[in-house]
């Protein structure tokens, strides 16, 4: 299939990305993961094992958890794409607060499965602001990481989760 | 505690700006692809690369016959060949690699590359590997290393003996698992050298057996080796260089590896597995009398640090116990399966497995308190270590075990159709390379021209913190700010040789080298001030931004660092101490760590769950709070998949298990939420060493505490990881209800 697929003509495909429209041409079996990776640059992006066991490779579609090793690039060209690159441009001090509470609580070590992990975390958050430790395993079981034994991770999602029901309590909730 | 600080490379992290090295791409980057053996043992009778060359897009094909210098890498010994010649003797055994236009056509050829192969017998256990007709891996034999440690005569301590026990207990092949796999790009210079970006713990140690490969000078050679995406070990030797770098010389060309997880489980390192079997006898009190240890680890077909590893598994054996007579044979064999190398705890994982469980079966038997029969043979501060030489006093054994003998653990609510239990376990862990093995050391520090105090070190970032560490320990010995450093490691180029980033010695080594830097360096400092201010030495002070007079700025760092041609530098070296006895590999700094662990195990389907996991380490003053906490649960979670879940199976030495799908690591579903590590940082008095590393020590005595916890709720004795539901059923089911509960005594309450 390898072979084939260097033998293949390039295709032209549209992608709607961290609020950007972007143009690539590639393969048309190219797997999403690599289109970030490789044509746009976009490295936060990490690929682990790619199968989708890990996480390592999440992003946002529509607002849902994906992972990006598993979907064909063609077939994530009529969606809204968030990568870690979108959910820092667009947090207000440059660090959104759920990467914030990573970096008080050891959220992260090496940080290869950082991003993939806060996209995670953001995708549970925006749905459920105050998840409690069951959802947040479910919502973080297809996110490995090797490195923390997940406590600091644990502590980094309910300390996030904690500073948005405040915020969203408080007089000035932009929510 | 120290307060918290966030890391020094936190942001980049968090955010996903980081540039791994396995995120970087050259202008005109070939891609390289390696073609491994499908047998575990095999002759090879021909290789033909012609129609692979012949494919469009393809820019080299190598094999043996293009190796310049030596075939072969290895930390120790050079014997793991970068291409067989005549015998491949693992399925993760490169013949040939590509590089071509893109991973596609690398791909592709590697599948017209003809290797014609005649298959060998597969020696796919220690056991086999040792018969006498077993065909010969190498042509001294198979055993790699044979380990002895001996005092007193057994014979006697068991006669001395009112209980022994004995157990054979059996230790999986575990995988380091770390995020980023392997990979990196090697780029031709110039003047005939290469600039490796790949991922290392040691660059000048890949750096001289690159030279040694390649036969080109080592100052031609720069590693810049950090930061990386997780190691454990694992990539501690070569991996990917040797092949990016051939084919970067070859083709002229910037050529970029990177693992897919199945190839990195392949040829990647693993955890040895060891059959070990012990006997132990102890007196009525509870004193312990004789241990009697055999050790069996299957090494894989090449060296790298088996030999080491071994040799740390039997100094280990006796762990923090009085014990008057011990013998303790250790023996480790080739085989066809994985290479096995060094991981998380060294060899001390396996073996706290035994001895701790030994210890829980003594005190099963002699119906006593498992902790109090621990207590009762603890080693003494002033103790010789465990191969009866001298070591740096200490009385951590002590102290760890105190403060969690203390602790209770959470209550939990659980259904009827589950077992709750606590096993509790200790640790004593060498630091360092241990003695008559080179474990060089030192630092650099330098007042940069841009007015920047540059601390320089030959450490590599692999997750663990050494780069905070470093801006920690920096901080407070020069009252500096953060924005006033620049921290260099990981470049060959740009900072001095201070050794291994391995045996939890980087923090020690980094705190030794600031320490001897501390007074000259400031001084040096000053007296540049007093020249360029005029204003008396002792009236000025280091601060934020500069030099100070009475709390006012006389003078900041860049035109300190202009008011002389010359640059402020200062330079420290030195070796990891060392015991004055001479004992083959023994340490003489170590660590203490003791675990209790609670475990829910569900009577239906035989699932151990952990719901809680204490730590107590005693490794002296901790220099950063997360990082500290960090490397213990992690190093904790690693630890309970090694109990529970993980073992890379090899059948007829081939893999069974390639990827995360039934390489099972823990997730976050695994883990029970709320760990706690209380670090025990006093040391004893006169005790000049200053902090310990943890990197290893929250790993070590985690498994046999799971075990015990295992026992305490159901009554099964574990003498064989990872724990399957299968044989905890099988167990269960064999046991008469209930009859264990009567004579179990607990320390829980």
């Amino acid at each position: 299939m390898a072979f084939t697929r260097a033998n293949n003509r390039k295709v032209s495909l549209t992608f709607q990305i961290n609020g950007q429209t972007r143009q690539v041409e590639t393969y048309a079996s190219v797997r999403l993961a690599d289109v970030l990776r490789e044509e746009l640059g976009l490295t936060g992006t990490k690929v682990s094992c790619g199968i989708g066991r890990c996480g390592a490779c999440a992003v946002l579609m529509d607002g849902k958890v994906v992972n990006s090793c598993l979907l064909m690039a063609f077939q994530a060209t009529n969606v809204e794409l968030q990568t870690i690159e979108g959910i820092t441009a667009s947090a207000e001090n440059g660090v959104d607060p759920v990467q914030q509470a990573f970096l008080e609580e050891g959220g992260f070590q090496c940080g290869y499965c950082t991003p993939g992990m806060v996209v995670a975390a953001k995708a549970l958050l925006n749905e459920n602001q105050a998840p409690s430790d069951e959802e947040m395993a479910e919502a973080l079981s297809g996110n490995l990481c090797r490195c923390t034994g997940y406590a600091g991770i644990i502590r980094a999602v309910r300390k996030a989760a904690k500073g948005k029901q405040s915020d969203v309590e408080g007089p000035n909730s932009s929510a | 505690m120290e307060k918290r600080t966030i890391r020094h490379d936190g942001i980049p992290k968090v955010t996903g700006s980081l540039h791994y090295l396995t995120d970087l791409t050259f202008r005109d980057t070939l891609y390289g692809k390696i073609l491994r053996s499908p047998y575990p043992h095999a002759r090879i009778l021909s290789i033909h690369t012609e129609k692979a060359k012949q494919l469009p897009g393809v820019k080299a094909v190598l094999t043996y016959a293009d190796v310049p210098a030596v075939n072969g890498y290895g930390i120790i010994v050079p014997d793991h060949p970068v291409f067989c010649e005549t015998h491949v003797r693992y399925v993760g055994d490169a013949v040939a690699a590509v590089a071509a236009v893109s991973v596609e056509v690398a791909t592709a050829a590697l599948l017209l590359i003809e290797v014609e192969y005649e298959e060998l017998p597969v020696l796919d256990s220690p056991e086999k590997a040792l018969e006498p007709q077993a065909i010969k891996l190498r042509p001294e034999g198979n055993i790699l290393h044979i380990a002895h440690h001996q005092k007193g005569d057994i014979g006697q301590g068991f006669a001395n003996a009112a209980a022994i026990v004995e157990e054979t207990y059996e230790l999986p092949r575990q995988m380091h698992a770390y995020m980023e796999t392997e990979g990196g790009t090697v780029v031709p210079e110039a003047d005939g050298g290469i600039t490796v970006y790949m991922g290392t713990q040691h660059g000048f140690k890949d750096r001289f057996q690159l030279a040694r490969i390649l036969g080109i000078p080592e100052e031609h050679i720069r590693i810049i080796s950090s930061p990386m995406g997780g190691s454990f070990g694992g990539k501690d030797e070569l991996n990917l260089q040797p092949y990016a770098a051939l084919l970067a010389l070859k083709t002229r060309r910037p050529v970029k590896i990177h693992h897919t997880r199945m190839e990195s489980v392949r040829a990647g390192l693993k955890r040895h597995p060891m059959k070990i079997t012990v006997r132990t006898g102890a007196d009525q009190m509870g004193r312990l009398t004789a241990h009697h240890v055999e050790i069996i680890a299957d090494t894989g077909p090449y060296t790298t640090l088996g030999p080491a590893i071994l040799d740390f598994a039997v100094e280990h054996a006796v762990g923090p116990y009085r014990i008057p007579h011990v013998l303790v044979n250790g023996k480790s064999v080739f085989t066809n399966n994985a290479n096995a190398g060094e991981f998380r705890g060294f060899g001390g994982n396996q073996i706290t497995f035994a001895l701790e469980g030994q210890m829980d079966r003594l005190a099963d038997k002699l119906g006593m308190c498992p902790v109090e029969l621990r207590r009762r043979n603890l080693r003494l501060a002033d103790d010789l270590g465990p191969l009866e030489q001298r070591i740096v006093p200490t009385n951590g054994a002590r102290l760890v075990l105190e403060r969690l003998a203390e602790t209770t653990m959470r209550e939990h609510t659980t259904s009827s159709r589950k077992r709750v239990g606590t096993g509790f376990a200790l640790t004593m862990h060498g630091g360092g390379l241990g003695y008559g093995r080179l474990d060089h050391a030192g630092g650099r520090l330098c007042l940069t021209k841009e007015g920047k105090i540059e601390a320089a070190f030959g450490f590599e970032e692999a997750g663990q913190g050494i780069l905070t560490v470093i801006e920690t320990m920096m901080l407070k010995a020069f009252q500096c700010g953060r924005s006033d450093l620049d921290i260099q490691i990981g470049d060959t180029d740009r900072v001095p040789p201070t050794g291994s980033t391995t045996a939890s010695r980087g923090t020690s080594m980094v705190w030794t080298a600031i320490e001897r830097l501390k007074k000259p360096f400031t001084k040096a400092l000053l007296e540049q001030a007093m020249r360029a201010t005029g204003i008396a030495e002792k009236q000025l002070q280091l601060g934020v931004g500069g030099v100070y007079e009475q709390g006012t700025l006389a003078i900041d760092y860049k035109s300190l660092a202009h008011f002389s041609e010359m640059p402020l530098c200062l330079e420290t070296s030195f070796d990891f101490p060392t015991s004055p006895d001479p004992t083959e590999g023994g340490h003489y700094l170590y660590t203490f760590a003791a675990v209790k662990a609670k475990v829910e195990v569900d009577r239906i389907t035989g699932r151990v769950q952990v719901l809680d996991l204490k730590q107590a380490v005693a490794a002296g003053p901790v220099v950063n709070e997360l990082g500290y906490r960090g490397q213990i649960e992690g190093g904790g979670i690693m630890a309970l998949g090694y109990a529970l879940m993980e073992e890379a199976i090899m059948e007829q030495g081939k893999y069974a298990t390639e990827n995360f799908d039934t390489y099972m690591i823990p997730s976050i579903k695994d883990v029970p939420f709320d760990m706690e590590t209380e670090a025990i940082e006093t040391l004893e008095q006169g005790d000049c060493y200053g902090p310990r590393g943890v990197g290893e020590i929250g790993t070590v005595a985690v498994a046999p505490a799971i075990a015990k916890a295992i026992h305490q709720a159901c009554g099964c004795w574990v003498a064989k990881l990872p724990v399957s539901p299968e044989r905890l059923l099988e167990a269960m089911e064999e046991r008469e209800e209930d009859s264990w509960h009567s004579h179990v005594l607990t320390t829980e309450k």
